[in-house]
This record gives structure tokens, sequence and C-alpha cells, in this order.
């Protein structure tokens, strides 16, 4: 079985347990979690640095899963990708109401720096993600750079400046224009 | 913010699931996108190219007792209230107050639900029919053209890959203004935009054509027209 069609009989399964659990099946969401909860910690901690609060925020995932499957519809896009979201949008929150500084000074440090053989195998999430891959290689340096910090670390562009020394200016335009060329790539 | 500048939607849909856009800005786009589904479709198209990123990193186990929390929490929230309460220890005092509350509740929903319906009663403005006359989809608005629904009946195949989007085709020489992604099946309520409302104004037909998926990434139709139905005016 190639890598897309693995991808492909995860999103059919994965798909198969939101619509269980819209149907108020817990077991189906015990499934999801056992398939789901690592890769979702991961970019979990990645955002919140702190593993406990990154932990309390996958509580927070499964139970909005749950509350939430009914409205899943698999003809929108692969079931991975509307579980991510919802984990995303809830680090993106739980930054937004911590109001203590999550990644000051000595926290940064110990974050290892992202590049692209420290984000690991993509083939595994299908044939979307080897698109991206190959459209992110087209990326310059800084803005593959700019756009990993942002999204992997959860970073600002505030933050993004800090740690690269780089005028914020310019950090919004490395953004700017490398979501520009993804999207130019992607679609062609 | 300008509602009909496909770069600019684009552009913000973008750095809303990178996560740079953040404070006042985040919070408007949050309100503008719960509104409006063609922008929740550049989001989820942004969300199906950006997640890929987050689905490299290698997967770290939760300690023990994450999950047990998980189901405990689905538990209580799944129970009715009064279930969990015990009205049979509760006073006659207290079941009698309870009562005027509940005959209250009733009167003030009723009253609520049909001021509601009042205001958005919705009529067919069109019926978008297949080869056989079967019906696909019917289009409904509000008595001040405000939100629109698509109804998905019998016969809207889901094409895998694709979207079906709607466009109001203005009288003359204007070009389609996109309504938004027709829903496969059930149906999508939405709020129009000011150049979606002013679309219809001047509408006499609404085309639906198939699109990648999450609608037309240029903002005009891309794909082939393969329906095209009078729209009756208000």
């Amino acid at each position: 079985m190639s890598n897309t069609e693995a991808a492909n009989s995860m999103d059919d399964e994965l798909a198969r347990l939101v619509h269980a659990c819209a149907a108020r099946d817990r077991q189906a969401l015990r499934k999801l979690y056992d398939l789901m909860a690592g890769q979702m910690l991961a970019s979990l901690v990645r955002i919140l640095k702190r593993r406990a609060l990154a932990e309390e925020a996958l509580q927070d995932v499964f139970v909005s899963i749950w509350q939430r499957a009914a409205q899943f519809e698999s003809g929108r896009g692969p079931a991975r990708i509307w579980l991510m979201a919802i984990a995303r949008h809830r680090a993106i929150d739980v930054l937004r109401s911590e109001r203590v500084e999550l990644y000051r000074d000595a926290d940064v440090e110990q974050i290892p720096e992202p590049a692209m053989e420290g984000v690991g195998d993509w083939s595994s999430a299908g044939r979307s993600a080897a698109a991206l891959a190959r459209c992110f290689e087209e990326l310059s340096g800084e803005q593959r750079r700019g756009i990993e910090l942002a999204f992997v670390n959860g970073y600002s562009h505030a933050d993004i400046a800090r740690v690269t020394g780089e005028p914020l200016g310019t950090i919004k335009s490395w953004i700017r224009r490398g979501l520009a060329s993804l999207r130019q790539c992607l679609e062609t | 913010m300008k509602h009909d500048q496909p770069e600019l939607i684009d552009a913000l849909a973008s750095e809303y699931v990178l996560g740079t856009l953040r404070g006042a800005a985040r919070r408007r786009f949050e309100r503008w996108l719960s509104a409006e589904w063609h922008i929740a479709s550049r989001v989820r198209t942004w969300e199906g190219r950006l997640i890929p990123l987050a689905l490299g990193l290698p997967p770290i186990t939760p300690s023990q007792g994450v999950w047990e929390r998980i189901e405990e929490r689905i538990r209580t929230a799944d129970i009715p209230p009064a279930a969990t309460s015990r009205p049979r220890a509760a006073r006659p005092a207290l079941r009698a107050l309870a009562a005027v509350l509940v005959l209250c509740a009733i009167f003030a929903g009723g009253y609520v639900a049909w001021r509601m319906t009042e205001s958005l009663r919705l009529q067919t403005v069109a019926t978008i029919k297949g080869a056989q006359g079967s019906v696909v989809w019917s289009i409904q608005l509000d008595a001040h053209r405000e939100r629109l629904r698509a109804v998905a009946l019998a016969g809207a195949a889901a094409s895998p890959g694709h979207s079906f989007e709607l466009w109001a085709l203005p009288a003359g020489k204007g070009a389609p203004v996109s309504l938004g992604v027709l829903p496969a099946r059930g149906q999508f309520e939405r709020t129009l935009t000011v150049a979606q409302r002013a679309a219809l104004a001047s509408a006499a037909q609404v085309a639906v054509s198939l699109e990648p998926p999450g609608g037309s990434p240029t903002g005009a139709p891309t794909g082939p027209v393969l329906f095209v139905a009078p729209l009756k005016q208000a």
C-alpha cells in the first residue's frame, strides 16, 4: 500500500469514527484518541511549550470533538485535517487567554530549532502533504523559517522578529510572500 | 473590511490559519467567518494546505489519566441537568416555584421562537433541477433578502474532489457573484454580504458551477456551469 493510499484509508477510518461519535459511541471517541492524541499533543506542546497546559488543552480538544462530531461532513475534506484544526484552534485560544507570556527568554532556548528535517516524514500524511513538502522546498529559506515558526511553534510576528533578530516589517513580508508563493505553487 | 476582494480574503484566511492573525483582527475575522460561508471555505482550503506541516511532528504519548479526565467530562456533559438533581427531595414550595419558572420559560421561549420565525421566514426563490427534472437544490431567501438557505434534495450527488458553487448572474454584462459553495447534502444557511445582496437584487438567474473543493479559488467561476435557474424577484 502506498503512503497516499495508507493516508486515505486512515482518513476513512477517522471519518467513520467521527460519525460514530455523532451517534454517541464512546468507544469510537476512545479509538480516535488512540489514533490522534499523540499527534495532537505533539502539536499542542510545540505551541503551548508547557506539557501540563498542552494536556489540559488536549482534554478540551476531545470534549470539543465529542460535542461537534455532528458538524463534521466527510465530503469537505480529510477527517485528519478537521481534527487537527480543532486542536490548533484550541492551542491558539489558550495562547490568547494566557495572560502570562508563554515563551520569553529562557523558554525559547529550550525549544528545538525548527527545520524541515525536524518536522519529520510528511509522506505519511498523504498526497496533500507531499505537494506541500514540494512547494515548501521552493520557498526561500527565510520564508520557510517564518512560516514554520508561526505555524508549528505558534509564534506571533513579534516572537519571530525576536528569535531571528530581524525587524518586524521584514518578518511580515517573509510570511506574506511565503504564503502567496505557497498558494500559487499548490494551485498549479 | 472589504467583503468582495477575494485576494484580501484569501490573505486574511491564510494568516488566520497560520496563527499570525492575532488580537482584535483575529476576533473580527472570526465574527466574519462565522457569518459567511465563502470565507469559511477559504479557511478550510488553507487548513488543508498547512495542517500537514503539523502532522509531521513525532507523536508524544499523553500522560496516564488524560483519557480518564476526558471520559469523566463527556459523561457529565451528556447527562441532562434534571437527572443529576433529585427532584423528589425538593420541598413543595420549591416545586411550585419551579413549575412557575418552567411555565414562564415556555411562554418566553414560544414568543422568541415566534418572533424568530416571523423575521426568518424563508421563501423559495430558485429551484435548481437536474437533467430528468428532479429537484437538486432549493434556494431560499428571507423577506429582507439578507439570509440565504440552500437545501440539497434527492439527486445532489457529492462529486469527489469537487464542490458545487452557486452564483448570482447579474442582468446585462456584470460578472457572476459567488453566493457560496452548495451543500452536497443537508442544508446551509448564511448571511449574505452587501455585495451578494446587490448582485441578487439585479440578477434574473442563478447558476451552479463545478469547482475545486471549497469553491473557486479566483472569485469567478472556473469550472463548467452545470445548472442555470431563473431567480424569482421580491
